[in-house]
């Protein structure tokens, strides 16, 4: 059973530390991504897990064995890296068939190991090219190649598909999906791409500078943030952010002000304890939860500075009467056509002013 | 454009003209001297003079064989040398590195008399430090300049520890170039560190190596400085005698420069062809 295990994982650069006691437990067959922006330690966890990089302290395990001082090439992973990491002067397929050759096993087991990837991948035509004679997808197909002919047990890819273009990016967020689905392995992602993320993980950890913000599956992340950091991250646009005042309470929950909106007032209710009145809070509202005036509880006047119509659906750029930007996701069909509008809102989140949500 | 191209050539043709005068004239004209039987006032167009005279000389065919010699055995062992000093040079665990590179490179600095003293001086038959050493291991004492073979031994000796650390210092750099995932990925792939020296290092180094064999190609068959002043001026007897030395006896001792121009033509000639069958043997083969 191939679960892989962090417990308490310290990673130190000299006295810099960059990952603070990371713990994380991955199922046999999951598909967990780590996301988060460039710097957060995303990279030196996987790194950590593959034994490229050295754990300064906490324990990693990998099928239940503590894998900590165990070579890379015995830790049963195998990795796929953001440049590919091709062997330039070999064929496709003596990049695919290199390792096996290198460590003695026996020819007609590499040749079927081989065989099988370039199947799995649709490379079989290529197997006498160079990598610089391929195409970025069709490198990074041989680079996952060489990955599944070591039939490990564990998968790592860091954000193999950054290299791409948008389009080819889509294309081999699917088949590596598929790929997860042919092979049932484990699989660890790194990307700071929060759609590729949401697309491809059945749990993804969200990391900043070195602490995990939130586990979760990619929906429960979306729907109930951690924090504003994980509610700002995923989703794309982001969860819109407006400073608030609690006024007080009633019976439905706490009572809050939109700030510089005197009239503009959200019941949201708490199943913990309410701040007391007059605690700065920040409501986050998504843009599909602005609907239109009189649909949702409150009310809200904004003025419109840009709308981009992304043809069944639009966004609306604009601006509260305090001057904060919101964007307001609309169906192509109801783009309003005044520059100011009352919007209303629908649902919408509440964080302390440390960035914690208040539930 | 027509204009432009123009002002341009007017902005070079200073460098143009200089690089006319003092470089492309001086090739054509030395080629035409090797045409000439100089010797006699005034000079004579003399097609074979010089070339016929080249074909059968027993001087031309030992500097010949001695700067073959060197070619042959000097640099690959030059070469190997240098990649293993760009490898402990490139070790992770080697402290103090810029101080290193410094110093394998300081010969190429170093002055040539400077150093070819010192050379005789350590290589000396009763006071030098190499007999002392020879001496100290129980070895008996090597007269390096009085023998050929030891002198021959010698003038390699001094050209590989003048130009080793400049090879290493650009076998480096190549080896700096190898991005360090493609490492990462065969360490992943089980494959141990000579294994991967062999299969990766050396493939990926191969356009650099060429290039150090190409530069030291040339090189030795210019060779001149070390023999001259090493060995006295190709000696023992001509033991050492390279053809860069050959051409200077002829050109500006017996003052024949047709034939000593007759000679530059065949080191050029030889270390362009030897070079080309280098870069052949070497090709990115599909």
């Amino acid at each position: 059973m191939a679960t892989v295990t962090l417990s308490n994982v310290v990673k130190r650069f000299g006295v810099f530390e960059v990952v603070h006691g990371a713990n994380i437990d991955i199922k046999h067959g999951e598909f967990v991504v780590f996301v988060g922006p460039s710097g957060c330690g995303k990279s030196t966890l996987l790194r950590m897990i593959a034994g490229l990089e050295d754990i300064s302290g906490g324990e990693i395990a990998i099928g239940g064995k503590l894998v900590n001082d165990v070579e890379p090439a015995d830790r049963g992973i195998a990795m796929v890296f953001q440049s590919y990491a091709l062997y330039p002067h070999m064929s496709v397929e003596q990049n695919l068939s290199f390792g096996l050759r290198m460590t003695g096993n026996p020819k007609a087991d590499t040749d079927r190991r081989v065989k099988r990837a370039a199947e799995i991948l649709r490379i079989s035509e290529l197997m006498d090219r160079r990598p610089k004679k391929l195409s970025g997808g069709q490198r990074q197909r041989v680079a996952i190649g060489r990955a599944i002919v070591r039939e490990p047990q564990v998968f790592l890819f860091d954000e193999p598909l950054s290299n791409l273009d948008a389009e080819l990016r889509v294309q081999m967020r699917v088949e590596i999906s598929r790929l997860h689905k042919e092979l049932g392995a484990t699989m660890i992602y790194v990307t700071h791409d929060q759609t590729e993320a949401m697309t491809l993980a059945d749990r993804i950890v969200v990391l900043r500078a070195g602490h995990i913000e939130q586990i979760g599956r990619p929906l429960d992340l979306y729907d109930d943030p951690d924090n504003l950091f994980v509610a700002g991250f995923v989703g794309s646009p982001k969860m819109n952010f407006i400073k608030a005042q609690i006024v007080g309470h009633d019976a439905r929950g706490v009572v809050v002000e939109l700030a510089g909106q005197e009239k503009t007032r959200i019941t949201q209710p708490l199943a913990g304890a309410a701040p007391e009145a007059g605690s700065k809070v920040i409501v986050g509202v998504r843009p599909e939860h602005f609907g239109s005036a009189g649909e949702g509880g409150t009310d809200l006047v904004v003025a419109i500075d840009v709308v981009e119509h992304l043809g069944g659906t639009s966004f609306l750029y604009a601006r509260t009467a305090h001057g904060e930007d919101v964007v307001i996701q609309r169906d192509a069909a109801k783009v309003p056509t005044t520059s100011e509008v009352t919007i209303s809102i629908r649902k919408s989140y509440l964080f302390d002013e440390k960035g914690l949500r208040l539930r | 454009m027509r204009n432009r191209n123009a002002t341009a050539y007017r902005f070079l043709a200073p460098y143009l003209l200089i690089f006319s005068v003092f470089w492309v004239w001086p090739i054509i004209s030395s080629f035409m001297i090797s045409f000439q039987a100089t010797r006699t006032v005034p000079w004579r167009f003399a097609p074979g003079f010089n070339w016929g005279r080249l074909i059968g000389d027993p001087a031309f065919f030992n500097a010949l064989k001695n700067t073959l010699l060197i070619l042959v055995i000097q640099v690959p062992v030059m070469i190997a040398l240098a990649m293993v000093m760009a490898v402990l040079l490139n070790s992770p665990l080697l402290k103090a590195r810029g101080l290193y590179r410094f110093a394998f490179f300081a010969p190429v600095v170093v002055g040539e008399v400077a150093y070819s003293a010192v050379f005789r001086l350590m290589f000396s038959l009763d006071f030098g430090i190499v007999n002392k050493l020879l001496n100290s291991v129980g070895l008996p004492k090597v007269d390096w300049f009085s023998n050929v073979t030891p002198a021959m031994a010698l003038i390699m000796i001094a050209v590989t520890w003048r130009w080793a650390g400049y090879n290493a210092i650009i076998l480096l750099a190549g080896m700096q170039s190898i991005p360090e995932d493609v490492y990462e990925a065969a360490t992943l792939d089980r494959v141990s560190k000579l294994k991967q020296f062999f299969y990766i290092t050396l493939p990926l180094l191969k356009p650099v190596i060429v290039f150090c064999l190409v530069l030291s190609i040339i090189g030795t068959m210019q060779l001149f400085t070390e023999p001259f002043l090493i060995t006295e001026r190709g000696g023992p007897g001509g033991g050492t005698e390279t053809l860069g030395l050959l051409l200077y006896r002829q050109g500006f001792r017996s003052l024949n420069f047709g034939y000593a121009s007759a000679v530059a033509y065949t080191m050029a000639a030889l270390a362009i062809a030897i070079t080309l069958v280098q870069l052949w043997l070497t090709r990115e083969k599909q």
